[in-house]
């Protein structure tokens, strides 16, 4: 049996400190000679940039150093899929090596492109990443993202491949399977959305087979999650789990992951530049406030991207971690602009509903689904919950009593009146890319 | 008292019948089937042969399932005998959460059940006033 460490055992180990424990000096003169390099690229291949430069009025020469980044244009996921699928190439397409893409739930999908040093940049993302988590080369890592074009499965195999380490290249689904490897291979580490790790820790620990594991690390992104969220993958499968963030557009997987402090997202930001604005008027939020994070991509060959919007949520902090790396910090994920609901004039993200959802004391499972609809020109927020058999009773008024705590729980926090709906358990999708939180039926 | 299984079920087509066809296949006899409703979920309720076994059966399957204690006794098939034993439970103060009747086969008499919160009283009192009470041995 394995077991999470505790911080006060913890060796931390640092990957590439000469970057990830950088000064401030040194890092800005290294961003600096990058974007100044991207930004010529850009303009002298990508047509769509260069023209989005001259309408500003700005040329490659206006842009001396990374103090003028606020000059360039921005890049939305509207002007990817009107250039889909290659028209943001800055290399010939020969030398683009793979695709991946999104998982795009509305519409075409979004593609990105790499070349070979894009996608060996992506796998020492990674790498560090999982050097951040305690593994090396001698850890062999269960990866159960999807392999495909979702970026899931392939960058965490990059990532393992650069380490050294032994990946078993799992992909989703079929979980008594999953579980029969990760046993019999004796994985120390596994990767996968944070919903469908804790399906999987549930189903192992409902199998008996949590001491058999040898399991010790969870990395985990793709989805906002929450703390009680990684505590209680922690405390079921006693392990230390990772918050791993990337976006395919950017890179995938690996371009922010916390550390054993889990005091924010540590950002590659030799690689992977960001800045935090004010999402209306595009200024630029001070440290601890939240925005929406925007990313330029400084080293990318292939499909190199300036200043493009998240639409992520969150704040950023530029102080040394505990941990000793100067990379700076993006606080966990709030929600994304787009998963924000307004909902009867309330701001609402999922991820408040599964914070409510775990504060109840494990008496209700944080598998839920919000349906927003509309009555009679009134939204109504109805929340799907899940329900298990430490929260079944025989008797209708116990769960109706339930239904009614879990509604008044709900309303305090999200600040909305809520229909709970209990449903039986399993029904509510498990996510193998993002989970679905959010259904609405409103035709705004 | 006897053991009762308690399944939790959407208000949807057919998902009572996933629930016997489970029992089917696992080849557990069902003696009896309530079923209490709200507008979304109903809880079904069943007496079978083999409580242990179906209950690991219908984990095993996703369902939710308890095992719940309950009161069962045997009434003579006369006017007036589900209002006596009432009336007893009534006079001992014992209130009544849920309650349904089975028919066992052959020539025996029909069986009431219920639940209560309170059972070592209710026992205690249909026993005083002669309710003959059944096990799990008697069905």
């Amino acid at each position: 049996m394995a077991t999470g460490v505790a911080k006060e055992n913890w060796v931390e180990r640092i990957r590439d400190p000469k970057i990830e424990c950088m000064s401030k000096d040194e890092m800005t003169a290294l961003q600096s000679k990058r974007l100044v390099d991207v930004v010529n690229r850009v303009y002298d291949h990508v047509e769509f940039y260069r023209k989005k430069m001259q309408d500003l009025g700005v040329e490659p020469g206006d842009v001396k150093g990374i103090e003028d980044i606020g000059k360039l244009p921005f890049t939305t996921k509207e002007d990817l899929r009107e250039n889909y699928p290659f028209g943001l190439l800055a290399i010939p397409k020969k030398d683009v090596i793979r695709v991946q893409g999104t998982s795009g739930t509305t519409g075409k999908l979004t593609l990105a492109s790499y070349s070979q040093k894009d996608v060996d940049v992506w796998g020492e993302c990674v790498a560090r990443c999982l050097t951040m988590a305690g593994l090396t080369d001698e850890d062999i890592i269960h990866v159960c993202y999807g392999y495909g074009l979702f970026t899931g499965g392939m960058g965490l195999d990059f990532g393992a491949r650069a380490l050294g380490a032994m990946a078993i290249p799992m992909s989703a689904g079929n979980t008594k399977r999953q579980m029969m490897c990760m046993e019999d291979f004796g994985a120390t580490a596994f990767a996968c959305t944070p919903s469908y790790a804790l399906y999987l820790a549930e189903s192992i620990q409902e199998a008996g087979l949590v001491d058999n594991m040898k399991i010790k690390v969870g990395i985990h992104g793709a989805e906002p999650w929450t703390e009680e969220m990684r505590k209680k993958i922690e405390n079921i499968l006693k392990i230390n789990c990772f918050d791993i963030y990337g976006l395919c557009e950017i890179t995938g997987p690996g371009v922010a992951q916390d550390c054993i402090y889990h005091a924010g997202l540590h950002i590659h930001h030799d690689h992977f530049y960001p800045e935090v604005l004010d999402p209306v008027t595009h200024e630029a939020c001070a440290d601890g406030e939240t925005g929406e994070l925007v990313f330029t991509t400084l080293s990318k060959e292939a499909m190199p991207l300036l200043r493009y919007r998240t639409k992520d949520l969150t704040s950023i902090d530029h102080s040394t971690c505990a941990c000793g790396r100067t990379l700076p910090r993006i606080s966990k994920f709030t929600g994304r602009t787009d998963d924000m609901k307004v909902i009867r004039g309330v701001n609402v993200f999922p991820t408040q509903v599964e914070t409510a959802l775990l504060s109840m004391g494990g008496a209700v499972a944080p598998h839920y689904l919000m349906i927003v609809d509309r009555e009679d020109n009134l939204d109504v927020l109805t929340v799907m919950v899940e329900v298990d058999e430490s929260m079944f009773s025989d008797e209708i008024r116990k769960l109706d009593a339930l239904r009614n705590k879990i509604g008044t729980v709900l309303k305090q926090a999200l600040g909305v009146s809520v229909k709970v709906k209990l449903v039986e358990p399993k029904t509510i999708q498990r996510s193998e890319g993002k989970a679905v939180r959010v259904i609405d039926n409103r035709n705004l | 008292m006897i053991q009762q299984l308690s399944v939790f079920v959407e208000n949807q087509p057919g998902s009572i019948m996933r629930v016997t066809s489970e029992l089917t296949d696992a080849k557990i006899n069902i003696r009896a089937i309530a079923s209490f409703d709200t507008p979304e979920f109903a809880i079904l309720r069943l007496v079978v042969d083999q409580p242990e076994r179906a209950k690991d059966d219908l984990t095993s399957k996703g369902f939710v399932v308890r095992l719940q204690k309950v009161i069962s006794v045997e009434l003579k098939d006369e006017k007036g005998n589900l209002n006596q034993m009432l009336e007893v439970l009534a006079k001992g103060g014992i209130s009544i959460n849920y309650i349904y009747s089975f028919v066992i086969r052959g020539d025996k008499a029909p069986v009431m059940v219920f639940n209560t919160d309170d059972y070592e009283k209710a026992e205690k009192v249909l026993k005083e006033a002669g309710v003959k009470l059944i096990d799990e041995a008697d069905l």
